[in-house]
């Protein structure tokens, strides 16, 4: 038996390993990839407590996650191709339309 | 005869279904404001003619069915102290609720009421059928008719009101008319400054009628606090009258006329007794009743053009005509009468209120018609002239003649509307020409006009022949020599003598206004050289009114005899008619004696005569001068000249009130709107803001990133924060 | 206990392996690099979702992140990004604050974590739920019971995304 613990230990190295993605990477597209990182974290945290509690509905809110994620990804990855054809580039320290 | 009179007296329709189409009297021509408001430009001339015609011609109809409805004695209004005979009504639910106050939209038509109903939408029929032609050429036509309508509709709210809140509602709804109809031509400067003076000279009042009616409120409430041995009274115990009083206060709250009436039947044997309780603790229920109703007169004073508040209608003549006939002279400036009818059974029990109500009225019934006497324009002398017919209806209030009073409404709103419609006849037909003094003539060129003005002139001065005014003037005049006020029989008599002096300024200044105007040459410095009789549509308003002005006089008559504690007593139409409504204030005479109404036997015949002299003297005189354009005499210049400026008193209340409270107002201005409001409210809240921002400037980069990264921290930080809690 | 269970090195195993992909998913130069050490996280991810006896979630991680998501990545990757246009990532002081503030948070986490009590497993003992415990007949059963409305409400997220996301990419016309 592995102890909940160790996959909450995981889970949360996942999620601060992805944040620090979000954080230093400059690819829009990267930053995208660790946000999925973070969700998977999450997503770990739930299964392993349906393990330890025998509730099938963490399984359940790790299967809306998952269907919740797809949809993110693709606006997500729709609002990167067009800033791409306005920009000409998908650095997001070139764009700095939040400013003023 | 009588199967007539049976017919007349049997109710056409439901009374039942009539008090519940009531607010369809309102509505109709509520509805005709907003078309003629919204779509006037839309549908053109014409077709807002009819709107607000057939408005008002519908109202007209309803409130005739009505009016036929009530005089069965069958016709019941339902209140919660039992059914009311003669009248009609019904509640259309809760206005609004707070605690034990509430206040809820019902409608009701008795004989008073009613009466006012006709008043309201044929007078204003007529007159907006006047006004159709009057208002040919005006761009502002469908705006006109709008604020005609509403004004109507606002009036019809304040008389079929049967609370004190409703009827305040409309109360302000005719002021607002009021000063959007003077300023009608808003783009007169000093026609805009009329409207503001007439407004703001009504909120002065309008405060009074407030202040008024909470403390109305709170004196009714202390009453329904009262222990029920407190209010035995005879032939009733205690106990029962507290249980429907605390039923209707449920059922209606304290401001319906209903509550009111039953606490004015309560309060005789309470009036020397001190409130135990709430906030008028310790002061007597006598003492807040006058301070109530002097307030009431306050309000009073402000929309009928009283002294000290009469100031504002002289200058809401600069409105169009047919306003001034409508507004300022038949029915809006009435509504403090009809109030004070409404509510005459409280003041029946207050007669130092009474004999105040007595002087003010006598006292500016007889300024204003000094006044009258020396004004050059024409709707100047009928200014003053409704304001001293006001005062003395206020001086038949004040006497206890309440019936008389009203009556001189009615009959002063036909004579009146129809001089002043004459008046703008006038003015149409001789190029805007408002000076009398450049007039003369007018007999021979406009003959219906005259004709209409000349028994107008006659039924309000009782010169040559006594028409309507006469006898409802007389009967004011009467009361006030007759009938007795305990403790005040002096000052109720310097009443009469003011009272019957103004009747002889009254046929002084009016014949002095028609000579001028219709009599003799024509002026040398007239306008046009010859008038014009006006169409069809002005003058047919005019003939009907003055039909009405003498067909009126009827109501003053003493026709019927009543047999009284084996006696027989004589009343006129109008007071017998009007004897359901005042049915309390009548008992509540009986039982005070505060009041004693003289009781006629026969017609008076010797004050008529006395009032006949004293109208033929002053028209006589009148007729002697002016006939014959004769110069005043050198010395009485001066007073000609202080009676001209108005005996200085907006002058006066420039000096005393309106300096000083600019003066204040500027000091406000530069010490607390300059300095601490605009300083250090304003500029300093600017001036942090903007500091505060160029701080935070710093911070808005517009990367995404950093504000990740401050999350981070944030959320790291409130993590570790969270764990040191719960390590603790 | 005594002795390392193969659940434990296992999970050692597919541990290590998830850190390292997901390090490589940071710290590649190439977003495609990134992009395929995701695609290895998620299946290592799955592993440990085998390991938590929750066999449809790992199937569904495999089917929607590591084939669909996954294959939208690559293929908008493959659209966009031009030859590689300086450091891929940068270090200003926010940054590296922000890292340590979640360095620090990761302490925190764990030193929690560790001293959570074992876990008993006392439904294991019964042997039907444990038969059925993360099933695709057991999750199907729930998802079209108790949550079918959220289900419905996902499928038309769903739609609304695709809609959305048109909308957005579609060239200007």
């Amino acid at each position: 038996m592995v102890p909940t613990s160790w996959y909450l230990i995981l889970a949360a190295a996942l999620f601060c390993l992805g944040m620090v993605g979000v954080l230093v990477r400059r690819n829009a597209l990267v930053v995208f990839m660790c946000i999925e990182l973070m969700l998977n974290a999450a997503n770990l945290t739930f299964v392993a407590f349906a393990r330890e509690r025998g509730d099938i509905n963490g399984h359940l809110s790790a299967f809306f996650i998952i269907a919740v994620a797809a949809a993110e990804a693709s606006v997500g990855l729709a609002i990167v191709i067009s800033l791409f054809r306005s920009r000409g580039t998908v650095n997001i320290e070139e764009v700095h339309s939040m400013k003023n | 005869m009588d199967k007539i009179q049976t017919f007349f007296q049997t109710a056409p329709v439901d009374p039942t279904s009539a008090g519940q189409a009531l607010w369809l009297i309102i509505a109709l021509p509520l509805l005709g404001a907003f078309i003629c408001g919204v779509f006037g430009k839309i549908i053109g001339r014409q077709n807002v003619h009819l709107v607000a015609l057939g408005a008002v011609g519908g109202s007209f109809l309803l409130s005739a069915l009505v009016f036929w409805t009530i005089n069965d004695f069958r016709a019941s209004a339902p209140t919660p102290f039992g059914a009311v005979s003669y009248a009609v009504g019904a509640d259309f639910g809760t206005w609004f609720s707070a605690g034990t106050f509430k206040v809820t939209m019902g409608l009701m038509a008795d004989h008073l009421s009613g009466s006012m109903l006709l008043v309201i939408t044929g007078v204003g029929f007529l007159i907006h059928l006047y006004s159709t032609e009057y208002m040919s050429h005006d761009a502002g036509y469908w705006r006109f008719f709008a604020y005609l309508n509403l004004f109507v509709a606002a009036m019809l709210t304040l008389v079929l009101a049967d609370s004190m809140p409703l009827l305040f509602v409309g109360w302000e709804g005719v002021g607002m008319c009021s000063y959007l109809l003077i300023g009608f031509w808003y783009d007169d400067p000093a026609k805009a400054f009329a409207g503001r003076k007439a407004f703001i000279t009504n909120r002065i009042g309008d405060f009074g009628f407030l202040v008024g009616s909470f403390i109305l409120v709170l004196l009714v409430e202390s009453i329904a606090a009262l222990p029920a041995e407190k209010l035995n009274r005879a032939g009733e115990q205690g106990s029962a009258v507290v249980e429907r009083y605390q039923q209707a206060l449920s059922a209606k709250g304290p401001l319906a006329f209903s509550v009111v009436e039953e606490t004015a039947k309560t309060l005789p044997n309470l009036l020397e007794q001190t409130i135990v309780a709430g906030p008028l603790f310790g002061r007597s229920y006598g003492t807040m009743l006058m301070v109530a109703l002097l307030l009431f007169m306050l309000g009073a004073a402000g929309k009928s053009a009283q002294i000290p508040l009469y100031v504002w209608l002289p200058d809401a003549m600069a409105g169009p005509t047919p306003v001034s006939a409508l507004i300022h002279a038949a029915t809006m400036v009435t509504s403090g009468i009809y109030l004070f009818c409404r509510i005459s059974y409280l003041l029946v029990l207050s007669p130092t209120v009474m004999v105040t109500i007595a002087v003010i009225g006598a006292t500016t019934a007889f300024v204003a018609a000094l006044i009258a006497f020396s004004q050059t324009g024409i709707k100047k002398v009928l200014a003053y002239s409704t304001v001293s017919q006001l005062g003395l209806m206020f001086l038949g209030i004040g006497v206890g003649a309440f019936w008389a009073a009203f009556l001189h409404v009615v009959t002063h709103a036909f004579f009146k509307a129809c001089l002043f419609l004459g008046a703008g006849s006038v003015m149409h037909g001789n190029g805007d020409e408002e000076d009398i003094t450049k007039l003369g003539g007018l007999r021979t060129e406009m003959p219906v006009t005259w004709a209409t003005f000349a028994v107008s002139t006659v039924a309000i001065t009782g010169f040559i022949f006594p028409l309507s005014g006469f006898f409802s003037k007389d009967a004011i005049l009467d009361a006030a020599h007759h009938n007795h006020i305990e403790g005040y029989a002096g000052l109720q008599q310097f009443a009469w003598v003011l009272g019957t002096l103004t009747a002889l300024c009254t046929a002084f200044y009016m014949l002095r206004a028609y000579m001028l105007t219709f009599e003799g040459p024509r002026a040398k410095d007239a306008k046009l050289k010859h008038a014009h009789e006006s169409a069809p549509a002005m003058t047919a308003p005019l003939v009907v009114l003055a039909v009405l002005a003498v067909v009126s006089l009827v109501h003053g008559l003493p026709l019927m005899h009543v047999t009284r504690g084996g006696e027989t007593v004589t009343q006129t139409l109008m007071e017998n008619f009007l004897d359901p409504v005042f049915r309390t204030t009548n008992d509540l005479i009986a039982q005070r004696k505060a009041v004693e109404i003289a009781e006629e036997h026969g017609a008076p015949w010797a004050t008529w005569a006395f009032a006949y002299v004293i109208a033929l003297i002053g028209g006589g005189t009148a007729v002697l001068i002016y006939g014959r354009r004769l110069k005043l005499p050198d010395a009485l210049e001066p007073l000609r000249k202080l009676s001209f400026n108005k005996f200085y008193v907006d002058e006066l209340y420039e000096l005393v009130l309106i300096r000083p409270l600019t003066f204040l107002s500027k000091a406000f201005f530069r010490v607390i709107d300059s300095i601490l409001i605009d300083g250090i409210g304003v500029r300093g809240t600017a001036w942090l803001t903007q500091r505060a921002g160029g701080m935070l400037r710093y911070f808005q980069t517009g990367d995404a990133q950093m504000y990740a990264a401050v999350m981070a921290l944030a959320v790291a930080g409130g993590l570790v924060w969270a764990l040191l809690r719960v390590a603790s | 206990m005594s002795g390392v269970s193969p659940e434990q090195v296992l999970f050692a195993v597919f541990a290590l392996a998830i850190m390292v992909s997901s390090a490589g998913v940071i710290f590649a130069r190439n977003a495609i690099a990134s992009a395929m050490s995701l695609v290895a996280c998620f299946f290592f991810l799955a592993g440990v979702y085998v390991l938590l006896w929750a066999h449809t979630v790992a199937a569904l991680q495999v089917l929607v992140y590591a084939g669909a998501i996954m294959v939208l990545f690559l293929f908008v990757i493959m659209l966009l990004t031009t030859s590689s246009d300086g450091p891929s990532m940068s270090f200003s002081v926010s940054r590296v604050a922000g890292s340590a503030a979640i360095v620090a948070m990761f302490g925190a986490l764990t030193s929690v974590f560790v001293k959570l009590p074992a876990p008993s497993y006392g439904w294991t003992r019964d042997a039907d739920a444990v038969a059925t415990f993360g099933t695709i007949a057991k999750v199907g059963e729930v998802l079209y019971t108790r949550w079918l409305f959220p289900f419905e409400a996902v499928s038309l997220l769903l739609l609304v995304a695709i809609l959305g996301a048109v909308v957005v990419a579609k060239a200007r016309v």
